[in-house]
C-alpha cells in the first residue's frame, strides 16, 4: 500500500477514536446546538464535521504587497494632526523596521485620503473604496491583525500556512484535506492570480503548496494566458473524441491489469484519468462568461477573457457555484514604499468595485450565507512616512470578512491613536485561521495531521482564539 | 567494504538477490501481515519519482540524449508560467536541438515557480531537504502525461519508431512495443482495445488529413518522411495510450 495513503488512513482512524474518548459529551454536545442541526457528514477526512458549519466554501481575495489599512479601512485622526512630525520614540523604539531601518528620524504620514461612514451601520472606510462602503452593512471589519513577518514572501507564507517556515501546507489544502470537494468535475482548492495595476508583487507557487499533506490538495492555478489550467488543452490533431478514445483505452487496460496485480493505487488512477477528462470539458465551460448577462460583467467591471481582478471574481461565483471549496484571488499591487495616495486609488480601481459586486452578487444567489469571502493583504504599513509612501508594518493592520457566519455591519479591535500597534482585542494569524475553521464546521485542535513524529495544525501550538464577536 | 567500497558490484548484489526478484503480487494474508512490506515478502510497488517519469518516455521513444553532465536545460514549458515572478522578470525560452531531450534531473530548477511537469509529479521544490517524497495520484498528472508537448513529441516519435521496427501486422507491432515499454507481451484482452483503437484512429486521420499532419509532426523532432502522416497520427494515439499506463510510470 502507498504509504501515503496508509497514513491518510491511520489518521482518520485516530480522528474517529478521538471522537469516540468523548462520546457522552459530544452527543450532548450536539443535541444543545443551537441551530438544532444535526452533525454533518463531510466529503473530507473530517466526518463528521466537529460542529455545525456556517460556512461551506471560502473565498479569500488576497491583496498581495500589503495595503495600507490607514488608507483604507483605519481612520486615524490623531495621525492626521501629526502629519509631518516626527513619530514618537516610545511608540517605534525597539521596533522591527524594514526599509526604514536606520533612517535619522521617523517622520508621521497623515492620512491621505478621507473617510467616509457607510451604510446603516455607519462603518467607517476609505472614500478610495466607495463599492466597499456600499456593502458596509454586510462586512466585518477586523482593524486589530497582526502577523509575525515583516517581508512580503515569508509574510504570505504564515497567512497561508500559520507556520514561519516555508513548506507547510496551505490553508487551501487544510480545508479541502479536511471537508473534500463538492465539485466532482473541478479541483476542490483553486488560485487565480490577476493582472492589472503598477508594481506587481512577485508570488511563489508555494503559497498554494499543500506541504506534507496528500499532494492532490494542492492548489490548482488558473491562468489569464494560455491553457486556463495547465495542460488542459488536447495535442494538436486530436479532437475530443480522440482523447475519449486514447483515455478509454488507457483505463480499460488499466482495469485488466489491476484484475492480475489487485492495487488500489490503479483505482485511483481510473479515476483521476476520468476527473482529467472531465476536467477538459469544465474548465472551459467556466471560463466561458458568454452566457453572464451585460448586467453582471457591469456589476463587477469585468471585460471577458481580460484576466483582471474583476474577470477573476466573477470566475469565483462561477467557481462557488460548481462546488469549488476554497477559492484564492491575488491581487498583486498593493505594496506602496512610494506615493501612496496615487498608488491606493490606482489598485482600488481594480480591486474596489468587483470585491463589492462579488459580495452582492453572492447574496443575490443566496449563497452569501455559506461562504465566507475574506478580504485582506498580508501585512499593513507604517503610520511612517516613507517619502510619499509608507513601509511595510506587521503590528496593525485591517482585513474584513463577509458571508458564511460573519456578522455585518460591525467591527472588532484597534489599533493605537497612531494606527502602528494593535492594542485593542488584538487577532492573530492564528486566531484567524481558528475562526475561519469554527465557520466551517472544524474545531481547529482537533484538525491535525501526523507529520514526522509531530500532529501538526494549522494554528500551531500556542493558543488560538475563536473571535466569536465576529459570529452572526 | 570488503571489496574496495564498489558500489556498483553491491547494486549488482541487491537486484540480483532474491529478495529483489520478488513480484510485488502478493496474496491477501502477507499483505494483512505487513501492509508496509517491511518484511520484504514481496518485491514494492510504486510510481516514478517526477525525473524519471519524464527519462522514461524519453528513453522508450528514443530521443532521450545520454551524455552526463553540463548545465541545466529547459524542456518545453507552458508559456506565461513564469508571468508572476518579478525583480527580475523572467522568461522561459526552451531549449532545442539534444538539449530538448535531456535528462530531467538536468531541467532547470526554479524554485518559486517549479516546472509544472516535475511539480505535478511531487519533485520538491529544493527550499528545503525533503528525505521522502510523496506519491501522489492527481489528474494533473493524467493532464501531464496526456497533453505536455513533451510525452506527445515521445508519443509521436515512439509511434514512428513502431512502424519502422515493429513487424509487419498490427499484432506484432503492438507485442513489439509493449516489449520496449512494458518488459512483457501484451495479453488478449490488451490486444483487442488497442487494435480496436488503432483502427478507429487509422479511420479518422485518413479523413481528416490536416489533423493528422499536426498529430504526425507534434514537437520539434524532425518527422520522418518516408511515412504517412495518417498512419503516424494513428500511431501515436497508441503509443499515448501505452505511455499513459499505469504500468508504465510505475516500478511493479
Amino acid at each position: 500500500m502507498n504509504p501515503e495513503k496508509f497514513v491518510t488512513r491511520l489518521n482518520r482512524r485516530s480522528f474517529l477514536s478521538n471522537v469516540s474518548l468523548g462520546v457522552g459529551s459530544l452527543a450532548l454536545g450536539s443535541m444543545l446546538d443551537a441551530s438544532g442541526l444535526a452533525k454533518r457528514p463531510s466529503l473530507g477526512v473530517i466526518d463528521p464535521l466537529h460542529f455545525a458549519p456556517r460556512a461551506k466554501r471560502v473565498i479569500h481575495l488576497c491583496m498581495a504587497g500589503g495595503p495600507s489599512h490607514l488608507e483604507t479601512l483605519d481612520y486615524k485622526p490623531k495621525l492626521a494632526e501629526m502629519d509631518g512630525k516626527p513619530m514618537p520614540k516610545s511608540i517605534t523604539d525597539g521596533q522591527p523596521i524594514a526599509q526604514l531601518q536606520g533612517k535619522a528620524e521617523l517622520k508621521c504620514l497623515g492620512p491621505q485620503h478621507e473617510f467616509q461612514n457607510f451604510g446603516q451601520s455607519g462603518q467607517s472606510i476609505s472614500s478610495a473604496l466607495p463599492h466597499i462602503g456600499g456593502v458596509a452593512d454586510e462586512i466585518c471589519i477586523v482593524r486589530s491583525m497582526t502577523t509575525q513577518q515583516i517581508n512580503h514572501d515569508p509574510a504570505h507564507t504564515f497567512m497561508n500556512t500559520g507556520a514561519l517556515v516555508a513548506g507547510r501546507p496551505s490553508m487551501g489544502s487544510w480545508v479541502t484535506y479536511g471537508l473534500g470537494s463538492e465539485g466532482s468535475d473541478l479541483p476542490g482548492f483553486v488560485v487565480l492570480t490577476s493582472v492589472g495595476g503598477a508594481q506587481d508583487q512577485p508570488i511563489a507557487s508555494r503559497q498554494w503548496h499543500s506541504g506534507f499533506l496528500p499532494s492532490r490538495f494542492q492548489g490548482v492555478h488558473f491562468h489569464s494566458t494560455g491553457d486556463p489550467v495547465l495542460y488542459i488543452s488536447n495535442p494538436k490533431g486530436v479532437d475530443a473524441k480522440g482523447q475519449g478514445a486514447v483515455i478509454d483505452a488507457v483505463n480499460s487496460i488499466n482495469r485488466l491489469r489491476n484484475k492480475t496485480v489487485a492495487d488500489p493505487e490503479i483505482d485511483t488512477r481510473i479515476s483521476q484519468y476520468e476527473m482529467a477528462f472531465r476536467m477538459q470539458a469544465s474548465v472551459p465551460e467556466l471560463i466561458d462568461t458568454s452566457n453572464e448577462p451585460q448586467h453582471v460583467f457591469d456589476m463587477y467591471g469585468a471585460k471577458p477573457g481580460d484576466g483582471s481582478f474583476a474577470s477573476n471574481c466573477l470566475l469565483a461565483r462561477r467557481l462557488a457555484e460548481r462546488g469549488t471549496r476554497f477559492i484564492q484571488l491575488y491581487h498583486r499591487g498593493w505594496d506602496h514604499h512610494g506615493g501612496v495616495k496615487k498608488g491606493v486609488l490606482t489598485t482600488a480601481k481594480h480591486v474596489d468595485k468587483a470585491s463589492a459586486a462579488l459580495i452582492r452578487d453572492l447574496k443575490d444567489r443566496g449563497m452569501l450565507d455559506d461562504t465566507l469571502v475574506i478580504w485582506g493583504g498580508e501585512f499593513g504599513r507604517t503610520p511612517m512616512a516613507q517619502g510619499s509612501g509608507r513601509d511595510h508594518h506587521m503590528k496593525g493592520f485591517s482585513f474584513w470578512l463577509a458571508g458564511g457566519g460573519i456578522r455585518g455591519g460591525i467591527s472588532h479591535g484597534n489599533t493605537d491613536d497612531l494606527g502602528y500597534h494593535s492594542v485593542e482585542d488584538v487577532v492573530t494569524v492564528h486566531d484567524f485561521h481558528a475562526t475561519m475553521l469554527h465557520l466551517l464546521g472544524v474545531n481547529h485542535k482537533k484538525f491535525t495531521f501526523k507529520f514526522q513524529g509531530l500532529d501538526f495544525r494549522l494554528t500551531g501550538v500556542e493558543e488560538a482564539n475563536i473571535l466569536k464577536t465576529l459570529l452572526a | 567494504m570488503d571489496h574496495g567500497w564498489d558500489i556498483k558490484r553491491t547494486m549488482k548484489l541487491l537486484v540480483t538477490s532474491g529478495t529483489y526478484r520478488q513480484s510485488s503480487i502478493a496474496d491477501a494474508k502477507t499483505l494483512a501481515a505487513d501492509p508496509l512490506n517491511k518484511w520484504l515478502a514481496r518485491q514494492g510497488r510504486w510510481r516514478l519519482d517526477a525525473e524519471m517519469v519524464r527519462d522514461n518516455a524519453l528513453a522508450v521513444s528514443g530521443l532521450l540524449a545520454k551524455p552526463i553532465g553540463g548545465a541545466s536545460v529547459k524542456p518545453y514549458q507552458p508559456v506565461g508560467y513564469w508571468k508572476h515572478l518579478n525583480f527580475p522578470k523572467r522568461k522561459w525560452a526552451p531549449d532545442s536541438g539534444v538539449s530538448q531531450y535531456r535528462r530531467g534531473l538536468y531541467t532547470f530548477w526554479c524554485r518559486t515557480f517549479l516546472h509544472p511537469s516535475m511539480l505535478a509529479f511531487d519533485a520538491p521544490t529544493r527550499e528545503g531537504c525533503v528525505a521522502e517524497r510523496t506519491r501522489s495520484n492527481t489528474p494533473q498528472q493524467a493532464l501531464v502525461l496526456l497533453n505536455d508537448p513533451t510525452y506527445v513529441e515521445a508519443s509521436r516519435v515512439f509511434a514512428e519508431r513502431i512502424l519502422q521496427h515493429g513487424g509487419d501486422t498490427d499484432g506484432e507491432r503492438l507485442a513489439w512495443a509493449f516489449e520496449r515499454i512494458l518488459s512483457r507481451e501484451p495479453s488478449t484482452g490488451e490486444l483487442d482495445i488497442l487494435l480496436r483503437l488503432v483502427s478507429e484512429r487509422a479511420a479518422y486521420f485518413a479523413a481528416n488529413a490536416g489533423a493528422a499532419k499536426a498529430a504526425a509532426t507534434a514537437g520539434e523532432w524532425p518527422p520522418s518522411m518516408a511515412l504517412k502522416p495518417e498512419r503516424v497520427a494513428a500511431w501515436a494515439a497508441v503509443s499515448r495510450a501505452i505511455l499513459n499506463l499505469y504500468e508504465t510510470t510505475s516500478r511493479f
